[in-house]
């Protein structure tokens, strides 16, 4: 369900044969993900994050940035749900495993949510009262310290 | 305990890289936004886990089960701390099968909370099963981060060879002194009414045949047959052996051993094991529960071993091979050795049958059916027969036997090939 949400949503901004088609192999994707293995899956939302950026280019219009941090939400919680449907096979589930998980999820997507927005009201404002030249290099450079800075943060030595 | 990222965080962080390039190139915001909760799960990886701390125990259902028998196994697990998702993994050896349950449990804890995990395996294969290596995996909730650990909670198994049941066996041509089951012809003391003969004073008065006394007007007492038992020597042959695990001609020898050894027991003769494998191994004859208890224990011991020894079968003491036994070979014939000790045994004078069950239906259910293995079987089968052929020639009985068949048809074939060699005798 939340792979034929996120697959339909660039569809609902353009609907293209384009769009479409890519929307169609990220959802075999998700599919065949969902029976053989993770990669798959994880393939599947590299596509479609390209089919939204495909939907998003062809319609070239405004931004709709709360349906943004919905679809990034989205596709965070269908990689995790994957995963936790993958290493719950073949094995016994304790008591509330189950709705901790979805407690869990919850509350995530809410939070992530909620940055998310928080971080477009931030940069709304900041775009608007200050003009900065070079904005793309800037951007280019920013997410790649963004990255760096994920990996850092992430890295720490084995024990 | 070993702490790692799993695959699924390099894999959110490729997406996250991905819609950062797609923002990047196609400049739309949109992309930008979508990355945000992408790089904020990344992020709550990088908080410190909290020490795990929980502990293990198991039980079972029964520490000694047969094969084919199921065993219930019961983790329990207890939380000192808070655990977000412990996943416990404990590998199975393939002598046993889960049948109902899981052997991997995924399990949330709260601070000092107990739960218990449950799961039955049954037993395939005979032999000793040590357990109690436990994998244990503390996840976080995102999936993103896990602490790997081995925890070792012992436990074992022991399971014995599934004992088939037999009504008729091979009875054996000599009886010893001891009382048993077999009716002797001598007379004495027995259940088993032989003659009648005149009262001389010391006869018992209960042993007075009363219709006989009445209708002659004097006393007659019955004379009973003596009740003897008989020394079995089961002989096991582990040289060599064929098939697939749980089905191998060595599993097969095993399952008869035990059976005709709980069925002779029952008979109150004496029974004794010899197993070779190259070197002698053996349990001396005896009868009784206990003894029951130590054969099983030495059949469940007993396995194909590698060795350089090959001992001669004279080097087997007297009391282990009583002269006046009754010797069961048990062996799929694969190694001239075992036949050469069947002959050196047949030539000393030994009352012996060899019960062989047969490699070649194992090997073929083993084996995908081709042409090929057609063939093989069938000239496998000649030889057999040929081999089978030159022990009758020196006096053995020897009857082949499908493991797949029922044990009682084949003993029942055993028996009526020694009739037919006593009476060409």
């Amino acid at each position: 369900m939340l792979a034929c949400a996120l697959v339909g949503y660039p569809l609902l901004i353009a609907p293209a044969t384009s769009v479409l088609t890519l929307g169609v192999v990220a959802l075999a994707l998700c599919g065949l993900g969902v029976l053989l293995g993770m990669p798959l899956v994880v393939g599947g939302a590299v596509v479609a994050l390209g089919e939204y950026a495909l939907a998003l280019w062809l319609a070239g219009s405004p931004p709709r940035l709360v349906g943004a941090a919905l679809f990034g939400v989205g596709v965070t919680v269908l990689l995790q749900t994957a995963d936790f449907g993958w290493r719950a096979r073949r094995a016994t589930l304790g008591p509330g495993v189950v709705a901790s998980q979805i407690r869990y999820w919850a509350l995530f997507g809410a939070v992530a949510g909620a940055t998310a927005l928080v971080a477009i009201g931030v940069a709304s404002a900041a775009s608007a009262s200050v003009r900065v030249p070079w904005a793309p290099a800037l951007a280019t450079v920013g997410a790649a310290l963004a990255l760096v800075a994920v990996a850092f943060a992430v890295r720490r030595p084995e024990r | 305990m070993t702490t790692r990222l799993t695959p699924l965080a390099l894999s959110i962080t490729t997406v996250g890289a991905w819609g950062l390039v797609l923002a990047v190139f196609s400049g739309r915001a949109e992309l930008v936004v979508v990355v945000v909760p992408v790089l904020l799960a990344l992020l709550v990886t990088a908080r410190a886990p909290a020490t795990p701390d929980w502990s293990i125990a198991h039980a079972i259902s029964s520490a000694r089960v047969f094969e084919g028998e199921r065993v219930m196994v019961t983790v329990t697990v207890v939380a000192g701390e808070p655990v977000a998702l412990l996943e416990l993994f404990e590998p199975l050896p393939s002598g046993l099968r889960v049948v109902s349950g899981h052997n991997r449990g995924l399990f949330t804890l709260a601070r000092g909370q107990r739960v218990e995990w449950k799961y039955e395996v049954e037993c395939v294969r005979r032999g000793r099963v040590s357990l109690g290596t436990m994998h244990a995996r503390c996840w976080d909730r995102a999936g993103l981060h896990a602490g790997e650990t081995a925890m070792c909670a012992p436990w074992q198994l022991r399971v014995y060879p599934s004992v088939l049941p037999l009504r008729r066996l091979p009875g054996p041509r000599r009886t010893q002194s001891s009382v048993g089951n077999y009716v002797a012809p001598a007379v004495g003391e027995g259940i088993e009414p032989g003659d009648i003969r005149a009262f001389v004073p010391g006869d018992r008065i209960r042993h007075v045949n009363w219709r006989a006394s009445l209708r002659f007007r004097r006393l007659f007492v019955t004379q009973y047959h003596l009740e003897r038992n008989a020394d079995v020597i089961l002989m096991l042959d582990t040289l060599a052996e064929a098939g697939a695990a749980p089905d191998t001609t060595v599993d097969a020898s095993i399952r008869a051993a035990a059976a005709l050894a709980t069925a002779y027991l029952a008979r109150k003769d004496r029974v004794g094991l010899i197993e070779y494998c190259g070197p002698f191994r053996w349990v001396r004859p005896d009868s009784g529960r206990a003894h029951h208890e130590r054969l099983l224990e030495a059949l469940l011991r007993a396995d194909v071993m590698f060795s350089y020894v090959t001992q001669e079968v004279a080097l087997v003491p007297r009391r282990v091979l009583p002269p006046q036994a009754l010797v069961i070979a048990i062996s799929p014939l694969l190694d001239a050795r075992f036949e050469k000790a069947v002959v050196d045994l047949a030539a000393r004078g030994f009352d012996v049958a060899v019960l062989s069950p047969s490699p070649i239906p194992l090997v073929r259910r083993a084996r995908r059916a081709s042409t090929s293995v057609d063939l093989a079987c069938r000239l496998w089968t000649l030889e057999r027969t040929a081999r089978a052929e030159a022990l009758r020639r020196l006096g053995i009985a020897i009857v082949e036997w499908d493991p797949a068949e029922p044990l009682q048809a084949a003993l029942v074939g055993l028996t009526g090939a020694r009739r037919r060699r006593a009476a060409a005798r």
